[in-house]
């Protein structure tokens, strides 16, 4: 058993204290996606611009994007794009993985972006969106929030499970 | 790909003076991020910019951007906030700014989201993080190359221009 279940299988067994329903005005889920993880060479300038390059060449919709520095200083760079050319993608990148300095790729075929309105900067919205999906066993890949949304990419075999965690944590009108 | 003639935004939003905290591997269990959250909370400090990813090894990485004012207020606490929350590591980037591009369409037009990408690195912006959903892209850079950029995203997209 991974650390993970065991916090979460005492976390159950003691029971957490069930805080307030935070008030939100909506939760949207996306078609059906596909999520690409790449570990690009950091620097004051990666190529991630260039990725995006190759992928819009290739009619590829992009519908998320994060971007960060890791702890190593790699940029990690995580892409939703339409489930149907998720092949498109890879065989895209594929070809260009030397130039581009890929240094590790990861990909989930079927995800789904869930979002929350409205965020408005509220620490408490995303911060209950990360702990209730956790509590049950719902592994966000990636989250990112805009002005007035919060938005996280699950596997689509936990949507169901997913969305019945959220609208316990959140008073939907 | 769309010519990027055609391609209307709304006017940037940019928030200046910020503080980019990134709280690197920490572990992935329910509640990990709480402390922070709480502390921010607690202070009534908004969070201007936030995304979460997988690190490896069931860590994950958190960044967020507060009001460098804020961070201030804070930073006597943020020590026994990284300690709860078990982070292997802080790091700090001050000043930067978070542009926030809205409007074209980033699901719909494939190679927007390049447009822009491309054009801020032609003109050597430094995008620290980006958080890009549907319509709406969050850029963090550097506060002093705002005037560049904003320079740069008008150039690429149509921008309405300020009123007088």
């Amino acid at each position: 058993m991974s650390e993970q279940s065991k916090t979460l299988e005492i976390m159950r067994r003691i029971g957490a204290p069930r805080p307030e329903k935070i008030r939100i005005s909506g939760i949207l889920q996306s078609p059906v996606l596909a999520s690409l993880t790449l570990l690009l060479p950091g620097g004051v300038s990666d190529s991630a611009a260039a990725v995006l390059e190759i992928l819009g060449k290739h009619d590829v919709n992009i519908r998320f994007i994060n971007k960060y520095k890791d702890s190593a200083g790699n940029t990690s760079l995580c892409l939703c794009v339409d489930a149907d050319l998720l092949d498109t993608a890879i065989n895209s990148l594929d070809v260009h993985e030397e130039s581009l300095g890929i240094r590790d790729f990861v990909y989930h075929p079927q995800v789904i972006v869930i979002s929350i309105y409205p965020h408005k900067q509220r620490p408490r919205v995303a911060e209950r969106l990360l702990t209730a999906l956790r509590m049950n066993g719902v592994d966000p890949l990636s989250t990112n929030n805009a002005s007035s949304v919060v938005s996280c990419v699950v596997n689509r075999d936990s949507v169901e499970q997913a969305l019945a965690c959220l609208a316990d944590a959140f008073e939907l009108p | 790909m769309g010519s990027a003639e055609t391609l209307e935004i709304y006017p940037l939003k940019i928030q200046r003076g910020l503080t980019q905290l990134s709280f690197l591997r920490i572990p992935t269990r329910p509640g990990a991020t709480r402390p922070l959250f709480d502390l921010l909370e607690r202070h009534g400090v908004p969070v201007r910019f936030l995304i979460e990813g997988c690190a490896g090894d069931y860590n994950r990485d958190l960044i967020v951007c507060i009001d460098s004012e804020a961070f201030t207020r804070l930073e006597p606490e943020l020590k026994e906030v990284e300690i709860r929350m078990q982070t292997q590591a802080l790091e700090l980037r001050q000043p930067v700014a978070v542009i926030r591009i809205l409007g074209p369409h980033f699901d719909i037009r494939p190679g927007t989201s390049s447009l822009l990408f491309g054009a801020l690195q032609r003109a050597d912006i430094t995008i620290f993080s980006n958080a890009t959903t549907i319509t709406s892209s969050m850029c963090v850079i550097p506060d002093d190359q705002v005037e560049t950029a904003e320079r740069v995203i008008g150039r690429t997209f149509e921008v309405p221009k300020k009123k007088k």
